[in-house]
């Protein structure tokens, strides 16, 4: 699965399934910190809708990890102050990197867990939508 | 005329740090950062979009250590935003993609989607609910688990709809100007201090970091007068937006292999304003034009008053001071503006006694030439 899509469901649903994933890596490979949980900036660039133009509308708060697995540099980089999610990112994007098989297996659950996360996405837009306006032209 | 360097007021100003501390915990009561970032959401968006820094956590620690103060709250913020390195700039977030939560018109009473009003505080009662002195958790739980009650019953949708902006339909039918993509790299202002004549992703920099309150007075101002500016808000819309970030040393660079890193809180505002242009004949004719606003969180007054200063920006040729960049982007800051008015406080002592010995001069010669 691509990096992408992966890192949506890794962030977007349960970060228990991020550990689960990490440590079964630990417990197999040589997994080498490359630079520990820290925290830095990212600056957004973002789309205007007037003109068609684009600005910075400013900096985000995220917390950045890379971890080393057979030669291969895994990055891990999330909104917040989120240590431990930040290095389990990085080992399964490294694991990733490596190609290790263990990475194969992981799609079932990393599919599973986008339905889930799209199942409540839907959920919570329908809650949403209990706010919705329905007009009435009344007569006079 | 220098400076002269002075001492003594070491002790003093050690016993007044003291004094502040006492004043913050003489009530004997704590706020939790947590209680803070769950109950304080307006405070902790403003601070958020005036420092330019988006983490609901530092905002509500920088409002707990400034005791409230919103500009001591983004002074806060802004010094340790100096101290984090930046390893990343996001890809282009395009608002299409925005999980709205709110999102309504004041242009069309049907917009494709409708109208959702999700949480706002248009249609409350502005009375003091003094129920809220007797609050407990035990009845909030109680409420909570009512509402999900209620919630429960809602069908999920099968999938999640993204809400097309209302202008889209318009510019179908050739209302508004459609504009290509400009992919001009943007100028980030904290890096190169501005240099008038500005571009437009400057001025739209400099009008999401401006104090809410001084970009509502500016805003305000031009739609009583001091601006040819009075616009229709044609949407806001309030919601989530996903960023992605390149990775940083990978060659080749495909949409699928970049990193997600999560999503943020903002406030969207496209205003419709009515201009009068030359046609190809030479004759004036209404047309319109878009004003932009957008901020961090949910603050839509200041979302919508950024709109009309976009717009009054736009069209510098008016003579009025909300169409002069100079005038409104030099002075919305809250770091700049705050940090200069609270200035005059500290010791002038040299300054101010040049000017008593000048005027004190020119006394004593108007007393010698009467005498």
């Amino acid at each position: 699965m691509k990096r992408k899509r992966r890192t949506e469901i890794l962030i977007q649903g349960d970060v228990q399934l991020a550990q689960k994933l990490a440590e079964s890596i630990v417990d197999t490979y040589e997994c080498r910190e490359i630079i520990a949980p820290q925290y830095g900036l990212t600056m957004i660039k973002m789309r205007e809708t007037a003109k068609n133009s684009l600005f910075y509308i400013g900096e985000v708060l995220i917390t950045e990890a890379k971890v080393e697995i057979n030669n291969r540099i895994g990055i891990g980089i999330v909104v917040g102050m989120k240590d431990k999610l930040a290095q389990h990112l990085a080992i399964i994007d490294a694991a990733y990197k490596a190609e290790l098989p263990e990475t194969i297996t992981w799609e079932t659950y990393l599919i599973e867990a986008e339905k889930q996360i799209i199942k409540e996405r839907a959920k919570k837009q329908a809650e949403l939508f209990e706010t919705k306006v329905n007009f009435e032209t009344m007569e006079v | 005329m220098g400076y002269v360097p002075v001492k003594g007021g070491t002790q003093a100003i050690d016993a007044s740090i003291q004094r502040i501390k006492f004043e913050r915990l003489k009530g004997q009561e704590i706020i939790d950062v947590e209680t803070i970032m769950s109950t304080m959401r307006g405070m902790v968006d403003q601070v958020m979009s005036e420092s330019s820094l988006y983490s609901p956590y530092l905002a509500a620690l920088a409002i707990k250590q400034a005791e409230g103060s919103m500009e001591e709250a983004v002074f806060l913020m802004r010094a340790h935003r100096s101290t984090l390195p930046r390893p990343y700039y996001s890809q282009t977030v395009e608002p299409e993609k925005m999980f709205v939560e709110r999102r309504i018109s004041a242009s069309f009473k049907d917009i494709p989607g409708g109208q959702l009003l999700g949480a706002t505080y248009d249609y409350t009662h502005r009375l003091l609910d003094f129920t809220l002195e007797e609050e407990n958790l035990e009845d909030n739980l109680q409420w909570l688990q009512n509402y999900q009650d209620q919630l429960n019953q809602i069908e999920a949708l099968d999938e999640v709809s993204y809400f097309p902006k209302v202008v889209d339909y318009l510019r179908e039918e050739g209302l508004f100007e459609t504009y290509k993509a400009d992919n001009t790299p943007p100028i980030d202002v904290t890096k190169r201090s501005l240099q008038f004549p500005t571009t437009r992703s400057e001025r739209l920099q400099v009008l999401t970091r401006g104090q809410t309150g001084a970009v509502t007075s500016l805003g305000y101002a031009s739609l009583r007068g001091y601006g040819q500016v009075h616009p229709t808000v044609g949407e806001v819309r309030v919601g989530f937006v996903p960023i992605y970030v390149q990775h940083p040393n990978e060659m080749e660079h495909s949409d699928e292999d970049e990193f997600y890193i999560g999503e943020i809180k903002v406030t969207e505002v496209e205003s419709f304003v009515p201009t009068n242009v030359k046609n190809e004949n030479n004759e004036y004719e209404l047309e319109f034009e878009i004003g932009y606003g957008i901020c961090y969180g949910q603050n839509e007054t200041k979302a919508i008053a950024m709109s009309i200063l976009d717009q009054c920006l736009e069209h510098p040729e008016s003579d009025f001071p909300t169409h002069d960049e100079e005038f409104v982007l030099l002075h919305i800051d809250s770091v700049e503006s705050t940090g200069f008015i609270s200035h005059l406080k500290l010791p002038h002592y040299v300054t101010f006694q040049s000017k008593l010995d000048s005027i004190r001069q020119v006394k004593k010669g108007v007393q010698t030439v009467e005498s």
